[in-house]
């Protein structure tokens, strides 16, 4: 069998399974990480709060959320093919809302070999259904 | 290690965030550096399978006790990203993560072991910086979490928005 990670090349890309976003899901997500932040429950909060400059009018989803699905994206891709997801760094730049569908997306920006191991550098991000950016990020993979 | 300590457990799971609403530390009063309070707490396999299930993530080493087994992992793992629950649940609902109206504004960590069903988990964590930038105020958490042999589950940062 041919090793996997040669057949990886710089551009590659890897889209993962999207989410629809609802106030269920997001009182889900609270329920399983205790995170129950207002910024996620109280809509009425969040209709009256300004922060800075920012007001976002209603409840928003977790970054972390968008966090664990990016993570999952990877780890789908790169267990059948021998890798391990070591890391992710992201930049939360835009918040998702309750009926908005999210999308992560992956792509192969740079191959490098260590003394021991081989490794993939991908550039991370994660869309609206409508294209808007909602995270962008690297992330590292592990290969023997 | 020391024991769990159930009061302040008990009280990680409180979901009125507002109850401490203005006794928790402000910006101004985070010190960068200091360690803040936590408790271990032990992983259920259904606090796993809970949180793999929200994040719409059914993958078998999560779920399937034989494919885990037969797995290099010899046995069920809980998804990397345990740590969203692990940082809650580590922490007493007087900790200034609570805060409502708290901002995550980005994330970095890095992956070593799967932390597993049955396994203690241990956090420590600080304020590692804080910066104004753009009218906000801004903290860098510095997380480290352990198990029970005390190895490396994840360790890494946060970057919040205070509400105050």
């Amino acid at each position: 069998m041919k090793d996997p990670y040669e057949s990886i090349e710089v551009g590659d890309e890897i889209n993962g399974s999207e989410m629809k976003i609802d106030q269920e899901k997001i009182a889900e997500f609270a329920e399983v990480t205790l995170d129950y932040n207002p910024l996620h429950l109280d809509d009425k909060f969040m209709q009256n709060t300004s922060f800075g400059k920012t007001k976002y009018g209603g409840i928003i989803g977790h970054g972390l959320l968008n966090y664990g699905v990016i993570v999952r994206m990877m780890t789908d891709w790169l267990w059948p093919r021998g890798g391990i997801h070591r890391r992710l760094q992201t930049k939360h730049v835009k918040p998702v809302y309750p009926g908005d569908t999210i999308l992560p997306v992956a792509t192969v920006v740079e191959k490098k070999s260590t003394k021991s191991k081989r490794w993939v550098n991908f550039k991370i991000e994660l869309k609206k259904q409508n294209g808007e950016l909602v995270v962008v990020g690297e992330s590292l993979a592990e290969f023997p | 290690m020391s024991e769990p300590n159930e009061d302040l457990q008990m009280k990680s799971q409180q979901k009125d965030f507002w109850e401490l609403w203005g006794k928790r530390k402000t910006w101004d009063e985070i010190q960068p550096g200091e360690l803040r309070p936590t408790v271990p707490v032990t992983l259920s396999k259904e606090m796993i399978q809970r949180y793999a299930r929200a994040i719409g993530d059914l993958n078998p080493l999560y779920f399937d006790e034989e494919y885990a087994k037969s797995s290099p992992y010899k046995g069920l793992i809980s998804p990397p990203t345990i740590h969203s629950y692990l940082m809650f649940a580590c922490t007493p609902i007087e900790d200034w993560m609570r805060e409502p109206g708290t901002i995550n504004a980005g994330q970095s960590w890095y992956y070593n072991i799967p932390a597993r069903p049955g396994d203690t988990i241990r956090l420590v964590c600080r304020a590692l910086d804080k910066y104004i930038k753009k009218d906000r105020l801004f903290i860098i958490h510095d997380n480290v979490f352990y198990n029970q042999n005390n190895e490396v589950v994840c360790s890494g940062r946060g970057w919040t928005i205070r509400p105050r």
